[in-house]
């Protein structure tokens, strides 16, 4: 499948001298999920905590048992099969004392014997199913959290719920949005951040203020709410004629948390309708005149009360569809600086001062870009807006509204010091319409064009992997792919960078230099977050495969067999481990 | 490919509440009055209720690529071979895991609307 295209410098290669053994597994068997645990995540590989490994965002197991030299030797060890995958499995398991924890279509949890996958306990939460049949992006659902002896899981009917991490018996259910009249709930994971349990709404495209909850993690009572739609009196003044009532927004991803500062961080969603006709006149006219604040933004929150610290607008008064909810904040300390690392969905990474939200760098990710013709690297001030107007364009807008970045994880290697990520490229043709949004009875999508998914103008759509300095972006090799990948992926302290694609193949490459050195075909594409953890002194591999999401959705017109009669109701958890 | 020029003229018209109106008074002699009955169905009409384009730009475009007229997450809608009932009925009740229900968020007006946006694509 791959059109395989390696670009690998010397420095690479140099590099590998310096590489440190991984730490040593610190064994935490029986221990409790509590909020120094959590914090030290990144030093525990035994587990993975959090839904990226930990607060940073790294999405990096520092386990080293299964590596370079004997990866030819992985095998499947168990396979678990949740049934009614509708819309595959898309969520990133947990993992602690050698208890694998995940969640499927419909926020059904399961908690399985991380050695054999033996079930533990199950919990298939009662929806509202004639809610869900309203919803369009339901019922996937893509993660749990850990804390206080509880998991924590979101539903599409809009409740967050606690369950007891060893029975699996609910401790609490707490609705927060009335998914009846807003249409969105849940389907994001969770974040625990001391004692708050910390989730964000679905939104974009839905008329409704995108909020964010905290709530207290012993009691379920809801804490706070952010509304990432005129979240302030000052964000209100954005949104001209009172069009922050039906502003979109949301916050569907999971953010970080830095402890140092005590802030959290978490991007937020696109605002509604998504293509707006005014064209150059978007401060004045259209359908949301103003700059939208907090939509298309990463903000820092205080986690105790919500309250805002400060944020950026990646881009203010999105008319594209290329918001900031993908929830990964890369913390990086670098040379007496403390940076995290955020990509936006329009295929450009923001580097920011992890102290007061202030640019450092912006680089680009994908080639085909053309909403700007640049960002701002020092300031990230958008330069040479693509504003469009009622009608049709007179060019292909690029990328597409899948984005040239989508939401699931890249990796970071403290071992390497790269960053592991895909990039998407492809354009569409589009025709903006004016849309009136719909509240009543209730809320639906407000789109405000018609657009067809096209070939970029350099080659055909196709995705790309590639291995990056993730403060300047510096390439060191890259691997193309026909079909960009959807899962998340996960760079090892054994030198590995495994990649879940999108036909259904795992392959595991070298970290330092991209070499292919291990495949395994799991039959259905992969649309989720791979993990690894260590049970019983044996290091696994665990990959969500079942695939059906909304950007997989797209992939049949573009690409033919295997997506045209690839199922989007199946699919399994698969976890492998060396040969004995 | 674009709308023919006489499926123009009939998104234009179908701008009007008679027309609406109308399809929703043929649709009834027609022998459909059997279908399911969504609960706003005597919701009353406004002009944005029965823009067919306009409906379909706000919440169908997502799925169904270019206005209707090329397979996306949806399948293609130009030149189905469907009749009005399987369409209006699609429309209402979804189909599970591929397409919502919004038979009880848009009323009749609207789905017959959309119904009649969807007869004007040219193939």
């Amino acid at each position: 499948m791959a059109i395989r295209a390696r670009y690998l410098t010397g420095c690479a290669a140099l590099a590998l001298a310096a590489v440190a053994v991984a730490p040593p597994a610190i064994a935490q068997q029986g221990s409790t999920v509590d909020p120094a645990r959590l914090q030290a995540a990144e030093q525990t590989p035994n587990d993975w905590l959090t839904y990226r490994g930990g607060y940073k965002s790294y999405n990096y197991s520092a386990l080293d048992q299964i590596n370079t030299s004997n990866v030819k030797n992985l095998q499947v060890a168990w396979i678990h099969m949740p049934g009614r995958s509708t819309r595959g499995l898309q969520s990133t398991p947990l993992a602690a004392d050698g208890v694998l924890y995940y969640s499927g279509s419909y926020s059904r949890v399961y908690a399985l014997d991380g050695a054999t996958g033996k079930m533990i306990w199950s919990y298939f939460p009662e929806l509202d199913e004639e809610l869900v049949s309203m919803q369009t992006h339901s019922p996937y659902n893509r993660g749990v959290a850990l804390g206080d002896d509880k998991v924590f899981v979101g539903t599409v009917d809009g409740r967050l719920i606690a369950l007891d991490m060893k029975t699996g018996k609910p401790a609490w259910d707490t609705r927060l949005i009335d998914s009846k009249k807003h249409t969105v709930g849940f389907t994001g994971a969770p974040l625990v951040v001391k004692d708050t349990v910390i989730i964000g709404s679905q939104g974009g495209e839905w008329t409704s203020r995108g909020p964010l909850f905290g709530v207290d993690m012993k009691t379920g009572k809801k804490k706070w709410e952010f509304f990432t739609v005129a979240g302030t009196e000052d964000a209100k003044a954005t949104w001209g004629n009172e069009s922050w009532r039906t502003g979109g927004g949301g916050a569907w991803m999971p953010g970080g948390y830095d402890p140092e500062t005590d802030t959290i961080w978490w991007g937020t969603a696109n605002p509604a309708p998504l293509y707006d006709w005014s064209g150059a006149d978007w401060q004045k006219s259209g359908p949301r005149p103003g700059t939208n604040l907090y939509t298309t933004s990463v903000i820092a929150l205080d986690p105790d009360n919500g309250k805002l610290k400060f944020h950026h607008q990646e881009l203010p008064h999105d008319a594209w569809d290329f918001d900031s909810a993908v929830g990964e904040f890369v913390m990086i300390d670098r040379d007496g600086r403390k940076l995290v690392v955020h990509p936006n969905k329009g295929g450009f990474v923001f580097v920011y001062d992890r102290t007061n939200g202030k640019v450092q760098n912006v680089w680009r990710l994908v080639k085909n870009i053309n909403f700007v013709k640049d960002i701002d690297p020092k300031t990230g001030e958008l330069i040479g807006r693509r504003d469009l107007s009622l009608g049709k364009a007179d060019s292909p807008l690029c990328p597409a509204i899948p984005g040239g970045i989508s939401w699931n994880s890249g990796s970071y290697s403290p071992k390497t010091r790269l960053w592991y990520k895909i990039g998407q490229e492809w354009c569409q043709e589009i025709e903006v319409v004016k849309t009136t949004p719909i509240t009543e009875p209730m809320a639906q999508l407000n789109i405000g064009a018609n657009f067809k998914l096209v070939p970029p103008p350099d080659g055909p759509a196709r995705g790309h992997l590639s291995a990056r300095d993730p403060v300047t972006g510096d390439k060191k090799w890259e691997v193309t792919y026909s079909e960009p990948p959807l899962a998340s992926i996960l760079a090892t302290g054994g030198n590995l960078v495994f990649v879940p694609d999108a036909r259904g193949v795992l392959h595991a490459y070298n970290a330092e230099t991209g070499e292919e050195l291990w495949s395994h075909n799991n039959g259905v594409g992969h649309n989720g977050g791979i993990i690894s953890y260590s049970a019983g002194g044996k290091q696994y591999i665990a990959v969500p495969a079942g695939w059906g999401g909304m950007v997989a959705d797209e992939y049949p017109p573009l690409f033919g067999e295997p997506y045209k009669s690839m199922p989007k109701d199946a699919g399994a958890l698969i976890v492998f481990t060396l040969k004995q | 490919m674009r709308s023919h020029p006489a499926a123009a003229v009939l998104m234009r018209i179908s701008k009007s509440i008679i027309l609406a109106t109308g399809i929703a008074l043929l649709w009834t002699l027609g022998g459909h009055a059997q279908q399911s009955q969504p609960p706003n169905q005597d919701q009353a009409a406004s002009p944005n209720d029965i823009e067919g384009g306009q409906m379909f730009a706000t919440s169908c475009g997502f799925c169904h690529q270019d206005g209707g007229r090329t397979t996306g997450k949806g399948p293609k809608l130009a030149g189905t071979t469907r009749d009005n009932d399987f369409l209006a009925e699609r429309i209402r009740k979804g189909k599970p895991g591929a397409m919502p229900a919004f038979g009880n968020a848009f009323s009749e007006s609207q789905i017959m609307a959309i119904v009649a946006y969807i007869r004007s694509l040219e193939e």
